[in-house]
């Protein structure tokens, strides 16, 4: 298929104006003007340009991007008679430069829409690599291709001459390297119908191409929703990409959109000028674009607006902010400036800061402080509100700092966070560097209050070393917040760890404050597995406290642009690279012996043979087998708690007192990988091994707190003690939603597990007028009371003691224990509490343990680390209930063992409507029992413990009801009796 | 619209021909879009033990991937559909999407069904399942606006709609209300909890002066237990268990009933709550789904039997209440009236193509 010659006859101009002003208003769409050039294989004269419907006569130029005229010469595809659908909906203007290969990838994504009424419009600019016949190639009367006569230089050009050709009602915008989902149109299409919005914009998503992963862009901001004009979420301003979004044709056309030619980041004032024109826009959490990311020093150049490294860029990122600023003033939204400019330091300049600073040489950087020194004295104050506090002192460095001390700064933004050198603290403020000045505040990272095992140094590597096996390392460590005091020497031990090698470091002071330490390191004696290793690792410095055995760990640093070291040791190739943009030093090791084809034929096989054979239901098979088999033994137990977490519990305490009194029973105790804190001389069995399939069917006692191996039936012989884990509020057993569901396969399951229990401890009354009925249990009940809450009952101050010391928790700071319960919608939700705004309000005064689920995972972030004691990783729960003096949850079954201690309980229940109704599910109305006030935000958890005596007092009587309810048959000797009823005389 | 009439619908279940509310959708699908002048086929992936007839006169074409012995084949879904040379592929059930999606030729238009709610699907599976494979069809189907916008935000699907599940037929006629008589309908099954019913019943039977009657339609295993059950309530002169009653008896059960109960802890969109409201027979139900709450008069918070008992009581009391709630619900079922619900197909067919 060949190409068309345009025969219009235009005006020639110049392609880009020296500056805006210059530039002759136009009424849009843009007409296309300029001298027309041959495509490369001319056959036939080109149809006369269609013009645009309904296209106003504007030539009054008011909008701030005029459209400077151009050439370029519409060429389609295919003759017009067989030229798609007449009526597509959308028309995808997809705008390409030199990536032929990468452009049909596109098209091809667009003709694969589940939407087939649309047109694709490639726009060329100028290409030299024989993209007209890549497009030639591709059979489908819905292409149509545009030739520019002469390169742009930009997006903005050929955009607008696609813009200019549009036949459908929609439009979207895609560049050649980038692909669209194929629901893309018709999702979009479907939901502008349905809202009516000017514009729906949709998730972006970066498609990493080395691993094929993708990362949703913002995620928070594109919840599905209309948005009533900008004003309505200024946080929009962060959605600046023209890609990304479908508009209505007859829409642009009214505000007179189109986008600058002589300038780079054209998508940041057309994003600007489309919100700030829009009355209604909608919002879609699916993906609709898919942002490509070649991978670095791959055969693609990397697209225009990638070039970190290029000072023009950042001048035109700059001049196009400025331009939206000055847009934002003209079009009456000035109060949104402040919104607009956050986007600035948060996306625009921090991306700089991320990836060019780091590396950048010191004139380079120089460079980057004039171009945006004067644009940041442009910045509101209120910009900064909500800014990360590095990302302020990085402005700070740009606007007033040296180049040294910037790019010290922006290798903190990412990764590890690294601390700065130095600190200073003045007034109980924390500043960056050496000068207390107010742009230098990190109070609000609190790195200068944290307890020392989260302490941070900075350890930067000044030199390395590589002489055959050995790695040389000169050390430089900075205390920037003074956490070693003045003699590393006596008080610390310091080591390098790498893998599973300790180093010793002798750090000796440095006159310039800090320390230097050398170490030589044989990698030839790091511990590797016996086959080879291939894989990395991060080294870190260990810093341990003698006095009491606290260590802090931080990584080390190397310039982020320094060369790769390669090493030789023990068969292997080890590489030594700074990682990411702080520079990370990590070491990569490469088996460089082949292994031996013997040796992975058979690790092969034995790996599919273990698998095999190691399955579940092959180790079931084998269970029913053996227990017709093999005897019980009469002196064996098997203990589990909490799935096989570790030592704790009622099994814990059941299993304690078995050994108090000496019974002739060997205790064999099922733990998951990895688990700690068992005493000495308990034999331990990984869970769903051989040998826990093995103590499964010898055992004569099973003693357990969650129903172990639900499908594993039990042997004869075998009596089964459950002492189950908890009492509450919450729904339980068939009424528990993963039972409740449609299907009676969970349920039938769950009936034959039940019939195997022999004995049921009973915490009291409430918990059998609950527990038993739901799980149909109709065997016998101990109704002693629980054996885990025994050391409630009686107290132990010196456990207390011990938890604070562990933990470094100050004398004379409150403690409380925030233990929320797990929601079945999903992982994560469940810290409900602002711990920020607690950490605001309480540090100082309390300390707060944070105790999730054990099924949930929550990182505690960096900022109040000095306020939360993360205690997930805790053994013990009572140790902690022990060690607090006040409770936080929500619907935890915790709040009955707690009940037993008499301290003040507090209840977050922000959510209790949704976790009653729609969530698990309760048996009794909380806010009408609790033995406490119910809380529905922080700011009353806040109140509350400010005024947590009174607040006692005044819940004192639902508390004593409430211990009547659960904790009557509470009397510390819970242990005893069941050991007595269970493993007594006549048994 | 009719041009779409002449590319052929294949529907695939799990196990077509078994009695369950799945199937009887699918069948009236099928039933009505093949009268429409579509080439309907319904296809069962796993051979039915006890096959039901839904329809007496099926004027589309029937299949049985599984061979009389052996495991279904995808092979022969693969030859099934190869004889097409375009049409519509409607899946079911999550289990049917992960089953045969990968064994539909790329010129048919895959729909995936959805026949349950959202709280049932985030307490099983199928939420994963959904959220791994209804993106990737041509078109995810669910049953309420409400159940395709919260599919959508969790599962991020880009293609979700809404279409309703049809009622068999739409009366000319509607229940009197005056039949002292409460119904439920169901599989006498754990999950729908007839038990709460038996006992609620009783309750409600104690505080009004009429003789009131429960019937209760269906079979299942737990049958005799729920005999049991209603003796210990004292009630059992006044429960009458009908067993498996076939369609075209349903109508009458339906006008000579004044109350249809729904104790199920889990429902979609409970077909037997939607066909009473179409004979204006008012429902009272626990509040379990969107589903439920667009076609039941009074809904109660899941399992507090209490609020259950004495909503039942209210109901039975009053004439006039059942009467206005009646009226209503039929208004609000209108929607799923079968000629609505095809057209809605019809025009996510006609869609499908744009």
């Amino acid at each position: 298929m060949g190409h068309e010659a345009g025969v219009e006859h235009r005006v020639a101009r110049s392609t880009r104006p020296a500056s805006p002003h210059r530039s002759r208003p136009r009424a849009w769409p843009p007409d296309a003007a300029g001298p027309v050039t041959a495509p490369p294989t001319p056959r036939r004269t080109d149809p006369p340009h269609r013009p645009v419907p309904g296209a106003p006569e504007r030539a009054d130029g008011a909008a701030s991007g005029v459209r400077p005229a151009t050439g370029v010469v519409p060429v389609p595809a295919r003759p017009a008679a067989d030229a798609g659908p007449d009526d597509p909906l959308v028309s995808v203007i997809v705008i390409s430069y030199n990536d032929a290969e990468r452009l049909v990838r596109a098209v091809r994504s667009v003709l694969a829409q589940t939407l087939r009424a649309l047109e694709v419009i490639v726009v060329d600019d100028a290409s030299t690599d024989g993209t007209a016949d890549a497009i030639a190639a591709i059979d489908d009367p819905r292409v149509r291709y545009v030739r520019r006569r002469a390169n742009s230089g930009g997006c903005g050009a050929p955009r607008n001459d696609g813009l200019s050709r549009i036949r459908a009602p929609y439009v979207m915008f895609l560049d050649s390297d980038d692909e669209l989902p194929r629901h893309a149109c018709k999702s979009l299409l479907a939901e502008i119908e349905r809202t009516g919005a000017d514009f729906v914009t949709g998730q972006l998503a970066r498609l990493y191409e080395e691993n094929g992963r993708t990362r949703r862009y913002y995620p928070e901001l594109y919840r599905r929703r209309v948005v009533h004009g900008v004003r309505e979420d200024p946080e929009m301003f962060l959605d600046c990409f023209s890609t990304n979004k479908l508009y209505r044709a007859a829409f642009l056309r009214r505000e007179g959109l189109w986008f600058r030619e002589d300038l780079r980041y054209e998508d940041h004032l057309w994003s600007t000028r489309l919100l700030c024109a829009a009355r209604r826009f909608a919002v879609v959490p699916w993906v609709v674009y898919l942002w490509h990311r070649a991978p670095e020093g791959g055969p693609y150049r990397v697209s225009i607006s990638r070039g970190v490294h290029d000072l023009g860029n950042l001048a035109d990122r700059v001049r196009m902010a400025q331009l939206c600023d000055r847009h934002l003033v003209s079009a009456g939204f000035a109060d949104l400036l402040a919104a607009r400019q956050r986007r600035f330091l948060r996306q625009d300049l921090r991306v700089y800061l991320n990836e060019a600073v780091p590396v950048a040489t010191v004139s380079w950087i120089e460079g980057l402080q004039r171009i945006v020194r004067p644009y940041l004295a442009e910045i509101r104050p209120e910009a900064y509100e909500g800014i990360d506090p590095l990302i302020r002192v990085c402005c700070h460095l740009v606007a007033h700092g040296t180049p040294e001390e910037l790019r010290e700064a922006a290798r903190s933004l990412t990764g590890p966070r690294v601390p700065p050198r130095h600190a200073v603290r003045v007034g109980g403020r924390t500043y960056w560097g050496t000068v207390p000045e107010p742009g230098r505040d990190i109070t609000a990272c609190r790195m200068a209050e944290l307890p020392f095992s989260a302490a941070r140094l900075r350890h930067e590597i000044e030199r390395v070393t590589a002489a055959g096996g050995r790695l040389g390392l000169v050390v430089r460590t900075y205390d920037p917040f003074g956490v070693l005091g003045d003699g590393v020497g006596e008080r610390f031990d310091v080591h390098l760890r790498v893998r599973g090698l300790r180093v010793p470091l002798a750090p000796e002071r440095h006159p310039d404050g800090g320390y230097l330490s050398r170490v030589e390191l044989d990698l030839a004696e790091v511990p590797l597995p016996r086959h080879g290793f291939t894989g990395h690792c991060v080294p870190r410095v260990v810093v341990t406290r003698r006095a009491d055995g606290h260590a802090t760990r931080d990584v080390l640093l190397l310039p982020p642009a320094a060369d790769p070291a390669v090493l030789h040791a023990a068969g292997h190739e080890v590489t030594v690279r700074p990682e990411g943009h702080a520079g990370v030093l990590r070491l990569d090791w490469r088996y460089a012996g082949r292994p031996h084809r013997m040796h992975r034929l058979r690790r092969r096989v034995t790996a599919a043979l273990v698998r095999r054979l190691g399955s579940g239901e092959v180790k079931l098979a084998a269970y029913k087998v053996l227990i017709h088999v093999v005897p019980r033994r009469r002196d064996l137990v098997l203990f589990e708690a909490d799935c096989g977490r570790g030592y704790t519990g009622n099994p814990r305490y059941i299993h304690e007192e078995i050994r108090r009194r000496g019974l002739p029973l060997r205790a064999v105790w099922s733990t998951s990988r990895g688990r700690r804190g068992f005493p000495d001389g308990v034999t331990l069995v990984r869970r769903w091994s051989w040998r826990y399939v093995w103590t499964l069917a010898r055992a004569a006692y099973w003693v357990d707190s969650h129903n172990l191996a639900p499908a594993f039936p039990k042997p004869r012989g075998t009596r089964y003690l459950q002492t189950w884990h908890g009492q509450g509020i919450k729904t339980i057993g068939f009424d528990a939603p993963e039972l409740r569901g449609d299907f009676e396969e969970p349920r039938r399951r769950w009936r034959a597990a039940v019939a195997r229990w022999d004995a049921l401890v009973s915490p009291g009354a409430e918990f059998e007028r609950l527990f038993v009925p739901s799980n149909g249990y109709t065997g016998p009940v101990l109704r002693y009371g629980s054996p885990r809450c025994d050391v409630l009952v009686r107290g132990d101050a010196e456990t207390a003691r011990r938890v604070r010391a562990e933990l470094e928790i100050p004398d004379g700071v409150r403690v409380l224990l925030y233990a929320p319960t797990y929601r079945d919608a999903g992982k994560g939700r469940s810290v409900r509490a602002d711990l920020r705004m607690m950490a605001e309000a309480l540090a100082g005064e309390w300390v707060v343990i944070l105790r999730p689920h054990p099924t949930e995972r929550y990182q505690v972030p960096q900022e109040v680390r000095h306020f939360v004691r993360p205690a997930d990783g805790h053994p013990e729960i009572n140790d902690l209930i022990l060690a607090s003096d006040a409770l936080l949850t929500d619907y935890s079954s915790v709040m009955c063992d707690y009940a037993v201690t008499g301290k003040p309980m507090l209840f977050l229940i922000d959510d209790w409507e949704e976790y009653r109704r729609t969530e698990r599910g309760v048996y009794h109305d909380l806010p009408a029992i609790a033995p406490g006030p119910c809380l529905y935000g922080t700011e009353e958890v806040i109140d509350a413990l400010r005024d947590l005596d009174a607040v006692s007092a005044a819940y004192a009587a639902r508390y004593a009801e409430f211990r009547r309810t659960w904790c009557a048959d509470e009397k510390g000797d819970a242990a005893a009796r069941v050991v007595d009823a269970f493993f007594g005389e006549g048994r | 619209m009719r041009a779409s009439g002449r590319d052929p619908v294949v529907f695939v279940a799990w196990d077509a021909e078994a009695l369950g509310g799945v199937q009887r959708v699918t069948h009236t699908l099928a039933q009505g879009l093949a009268v429409r002048g579509h080439e309907v086929h319904v296809v069962g992936i796993h051979r039915s033990a006890a096959p039901f007839r839904y329809t007496a006169e099926p004027a589309y074409h029937r299949h049985v991937l599984q061979g009389r012995i052996g495991r279904p084949s995808r092979r022969r879904l693969a030859a099934l559909l190869g004889a097409l040379r375009s049409g519509y592929v409607v899946l079911t059930s999550p289990g049917t999407v992960a089953w045969a999606r990968e064994a539909i030729p790329r010129r048919l238009f895959t729909v995936g069904q959805y026949h349950g709610s959202y709280e049932h699907a985030r307490s099983t599976w199928h939420l994963r399942s959904i959220r791994r494979h209804y993106g990737e069809l041509d078109q995810a189907v669910f049953l309420s606006p409400e159940d395709a916008w919260r599919f959508t935000e969790d599962c991020l699907l880009p293609n979700a709609a809404d279409v309703p599940n049809p009622l068999p037929v739409w009366p000319a006629r509607t229940s009197p209300l005056t039949t002292p008589r409460v119904l439920g309908v169901g599989r006498l099954a754990g999950v729908k909890r007839f038990d709460r019913l038996i006992s609620a019943f009783a309750a409600a039977c104690r505080a009004v002066p009429e003789r009131w009657e429960l019937h209760l339609v269906g079979e299942g295993e737990d049958e005799p237990r729920l005999r049991e059950h209603a003796a210990a309530e004292g009630v059992t002169d006044r429960v009458t268990f009908h067993g498996r009653v076939p369609a075209e008896r349903m109508p009458l059960l339906y006008l000579h009933g004044s109350i249809l109960a729904l104790t199920s802890d889990h429902e979609g969109l409970p077909l037997a709550v939607a066909e009473a409201a179409s004979y204006g027979v008012p429902a009272v139900a626990f509040d379990v789904s969107s589903g439920v709450r667009a076609v039941a008069a009074r809904t109660v918070p899941p399992g507090d039997l209490d609020a259950f008992t004495a909503e039942l009581t209210a109901l039975m009391a009053d004439l006039a209440a059942r009467r206005r709630l009646g009226a209503a619900a039929r208004d609000r079922v209108a929607a799923y009236r079968p000629g609505h619900v095809l057209d809605r197909w019809e025009e996510l067919f006609t869609r499908l193509r744009l």
